[in-house]
């Protein structure tokens, strides 16, 4: 019965195959250029340079981006999954607030976050400040020194951890409940009830989480350029533009895709065939114990702790900043930059939320060969170094502008649209790099609610296209929105993309920021990076408000 | 009540999207456009952020009527940008704080030769390349910084001097990543040869209080922390971090000395701020002009009293601030070698394990 059923509408869909398949196709060729121009390069004869890398580079650069992944992951799970079990499953002081403002760090790109730590400990910054002058005590630098290793795992880890937590509590609070309330039932104490229970089903959203911060963490530059630590991604930079060696640096980019690429079979692998999908139309989400006494401060003091290290102490000290550099800085150029940014960030996060739609409808519906592919390309735009991007993305543009010209030419008028001064090159390149992002979020959607609705709507006879905008939107809408802020968070903090292909007389909040931050004027970079945190954090709000409404 | 709140902000914002989004492919399009009609533009790429910079564009425009469009980034990466686009690159001009990258462009064939009068009178021919495509606005001396209460600068001398045995554990400087450094160490490599540098680079290495990290600011927090006793660093920071406005650094800043090397030798090793106008501008004559512009008096004083840097037209005083450091002696060699042996110093870098 059901395999007919699924005969039946599959012959059905077969007509409309073509118009998903194509805008699908579309977006992905956009994506897969720039990996092909790396993945050639990645074969083709090393030169002098690449064995001076080998000789001399490439084993630290090895040794120090595994240390930082390894650790940073390990203490983001920690601390994101612990999070997200205590405010999923307990009642305790303050849990609404910090329910959501544990989100928050989110909202605080990495490289402010390090810049804004260093400030706080250096020898002119607050703490040592008090030291010296109130109390007198002269310190040992080195134990204030978080320009290390340890102390980029710290700040990778604190501005990081939200995505572990948010992930997986939307889990536990909408996936679990059953179990958990069951594991209560029967008498299992609340630590048993976690690692027996909580750490096991929310495997495939902890392994998924933590992939989203293994790439941030391998793809940054600010963190690790700032702190003097040589990773890939800073060796890139260092063979291009320093050795004016594009293929060494492809080569380098090509070693780095691989590892994405390996840790992106490895989170399939650790993820398991297991699939959740919703078993009825109502989820109920899990209600929480109430705390009392020792134990309710305790929980409150971890979760507090976190929320004042990570979000509340880097505020502070950035307002601080912003308060003495404000009358200097400030001016209306302010306004527009506020302005370019959320436009250019909305219109990016838009036209990706769109793709992702068709292209998760078209991968659900139709499973075969070409599909998996298209659905594992999306991802690839995620692991190409932001530089990388930006060269494939300015060379592909220089063709299509050199062609118009061209044409124009033969018709003696005037090119109609010139694409490389344009801020279309920049939306492409935003386009390509969180394409998985946006993806990711609605294809999970997609994933929770299952086909049954859809091949319902099918069987009473509505078409694929009108099921996608009757049925198939709105189930995911709380899918499509989260997806849509995440990205447009994203964007908002970018820099790479943003600092090399930008038109002229644009900037964002972001490259003004590093701007300062760059010439050694952190101060002043302060009240730039404080929009961008009050942004996105209304942003982060928002996403945490569909997040506990939604089912997810 | 709370679905139909969500579903009008989600509206909201959507509506907003759009209209935002049709308004801008007019507004950014035009501003270039629009103005060449009137009276011109010039299209500038350059890695200098300062306010300053940009009174001076507005300065320009007032004189000229000319308008300066500008795309702002890092000059690597501005270099990288227009070896890419090539014979369809919208800008004229180049700016960067470095020589090194002033040769690689030119090398690159990124520049066309200016030959005009105004400029040549204005900057000396040792702050210029020989083929006249790049020519220097501005100088910093990158010299060395000591303790105050530690050192006494009758101790320094150069800075092979600080490769010396009683300097053990007392150097500290930033990574080798940063340009500033590899043009020293570019400018070194022509001075002395490569066997030298590659001795002068692991001598330091070994003179280390810790490794490389952080900018040239946190060098001079370091020395006045009691981290180390010397480092290598930019005038121009120290001038900067006297008119921050957070006293502690102010206080950092009044604690150290500085202290011009290599008098007696090789001079003390000194970087420009170059331009040149690039070899498919459209707006040559304006990008012209506007060097001419930067190369003035009335620019030159401006780089001098507000940025901390030295001017190079000989007609202009540094300010009195810079002269209270005192005269000194520069090395005298061809800037392009800073670009033409950038490569070699990067290796050498590495060779000496200077991170």
């Amino acid at each position: 019965m059901i395999a007919l059923r699924k005969l039946n509408l599959w012959k059905r869909l077969r007509h409309h195959l073509n118009i998903w398949a194509v805008l699908s196709l579309i977006s992905i060729i956009i994506i897969i250029v720039p990996s092909l121009l790396i993945a050639i390069e990645f074969f083709a004869e090393p030169n002098h340079n690449w064995t001076h890398i080998k000789e001399y580079l490439l084993q630290e650069y090895i040794y120090n981006s595994i240390v930082l992944l390894l650790f940073t992951a390990l203490a983001t799970i920690v601390i994101g999954v612990s999070l997200a079990w205590l405010v999923t499953m307990y009642k305790f002081p303050l849990r609404n607030i910090l329910k959501w403002g544990l989100i928050l760090p989110l909202a605080i790109p990495p490289y402010i976050g390090a810049y804004t730590y260093h400030g706080i400990f250096n020898y002119t910054g607050i703490v040592q400040v008090n030291l010296r002058n109130t109390f007198e005590i002269t310190v040992n630098q080195s134990y204030f020194n978080i320009m290390t290793i340890p102390g980029a795992i710290f700040i990778f880890t604190i501005f990081l951890y939200p995505y572990v937590y948010t992930i997986t509590r939307s889990f536990y609070q909408f996936q679990s409940s059953s179990l958990i309330e069951n594991a209560r039932l029967l008498g299992s104490n609340s630590i048993e009830t976690f690692f027996r229970i909580g750490l096991p089903i929310s495997r495939v959203a902890i392994v998924g989480s933590v992939t989203l911060v293994v790439l941030e963490v391998l793809n940054d530059y600010g963190v690790a350029s700032y702190f003097g630590i040589q990773t890939f991604s800073t060796a890139i930079f260092r063979t291009w533009y320093g050795m004016q060696d594009i293929d060494s640096a492809l080569k380098l980019a090509g070693a780095l895709m691989l590892i994405v690429i390996l840790i992106l079979i490895l989170e399939k692998f650790l993820r398991g065939r297991k699939r959740y999908s919703f078993s009825s139309t109502k989820v109920r989400p899990i209600q929480p114990q109430q705390l009392k006494g020792w134990k309710a401060f305790l929980v409150f003091f971890y979760c507090f702790g976190v929320f004042v290290i990570a979000c509340i102490i880097p505020i502070l000290q950035l307002l601080q900043w912003a308060y003495i550099t404000y009358e200097k800085i400030y001016s209306n150029e302010f306004i527009n930059l506020i302005y370019q940014s959320i436009l250019v960030a909305s219109i990016a996060s838009s036209i990706i939320v769109l793709g992702s739609l068709v292209i998760a409808n078209y991968t659900r519906l139709y499973r075969g060969a070409l599909t998996k592919i298209i659905s594992r390309v999306t991802t690839l735009g995620y692991s190409i170094p932001g530089a990388a991007i930006a060269i494939a993305v300015i060379t592909v543009f220089l063709a299509i502008d050199r062609y118009l010209t061209s044409i124009s030419d033969i018709l003696s008028v005037d090119p109609i649209f010139v694409f490389r001064t344009s801020l279309v090159m920049l939306i492409v390149a935003y386009i390509i790099r969180f394409l998985a992002i946006g993806y990711n979020s609605i294809e999970s959607g997609f994933e929770k609610v299952g086909n049954t609705f859809t091949e319902a709507s099918r069987m009473l006879g509505y078409s694929t296209v009108k099921t996608f905008f009757k049925i198939d939107i709105p189930l995911v809408r709380g899918a499509i929105f989260s997806g849509f802020i995440l990205v447009f968070v994203d964007i908002l903090k970018e820099l790479p993309l943003t600092l090399f292909l930008q038109p002229f007389n644009f900037a964002t909040l972001a490259t003004q920021a590093f701007k300062y931050a760059n010439d050694e004027m952190v101060h002043e970079a302060a009240l730039a990076s404080l929009l961008i945190i009050f942004i996105s954090g209304i942003s982060i709000y928002f996403f945490h408000r569909i997040l506990d409404k939604e089912p997810r | 009540m709370k679905k139909s709140l969500k579903v009008m902000a989600l509206t909201m914002l959507t509506a907003s999207l759009l209209v935002t989004g049709c308004g801008k492919t007019t507004t950014t399009q035009t501003p270039p456009v629009e103005e060449s009609k009137s009276a011109g533009v010039v299209n500038l790429y350059t890695s200098r952020h300062y306010e300053s910079d940009r009174q001076l564009y507005d300065a320009f425009t007032e004189q000229t009527g000319i308008v300066v469009n500008v795309v702002e980034g890092k000059g690597d990466e501005l270099l990288e940008r227009l070896k890419t686009e090539a014979d369809q690159t919208e800008a004229d001009l180049f700016l960067t704080a470095d020589a090194g990258n002033m040769h690689v462009a030119s090398e690159a064939g990124l520049f066309q030769p200016v030959n005009n009068d105004v400029i040549f009178a204005n900057i000396p021919d040792k702050y210029r390349a020989d083929n006249n495509e790049w020519f220097g606005i501005a100088k910093r001396a990158r010299v060395i910084v000591y303790a105050k209460d530690r050192v006494n600068p009758a101790d320094l001398s150069t800075y092979e001097a600080l490769t010396e045995p009683q300097w053990k554990g007392k150097v500290v400087a930033r990574t080798s990543t940063n340009m500033y450094n590899m043009s020293l160490l570019a400018s070194f490599i022509e001075v002395k040869g490569e066997q030298a540098s590659l001795d002068w680079a692991k001598g330091l290495v070994a003179n280390f209080a810790r490794d490389p990290k952080g900018n040239d600011r946190d060098q001079a927090k370091a020395i006045v922390a009691g981290e180390a006793d010397v480092t290598i660093m930019n005038t121009y920071y120290i001038g900067a971090m006297l008119n921050s406005k957070d006293t502690e650094e102010v206080k950092v800043a009044e604690s150290v000395g500085i202290f011009f090397p290599n008098q007696d030798t090789t001079g003390t090793h000194v970087n420009i701020s170059g331009i040149g106008v690039t070899k498919h501008a459209k707006n040559v004559e304006n990008a012209t002009k506007f060097i001419e512009f930067l190369s003035s008096e009335q620019a030159q004083q401006q780089f001098a009293s507000t940025n901390h840097e030295y001017p190079v037209n000989p007609k202009v005083e540094p300010s009195d601030y810079i002269k209270s450091w005192g005269t000194f002696k520069e090395q005298n060699i061809d800037l392009s070698a800073l670009g033409k042996n950038q490569q070699q110093a990067i290796k050498l870098f590495d060779q000496a394990g200077w991170k």
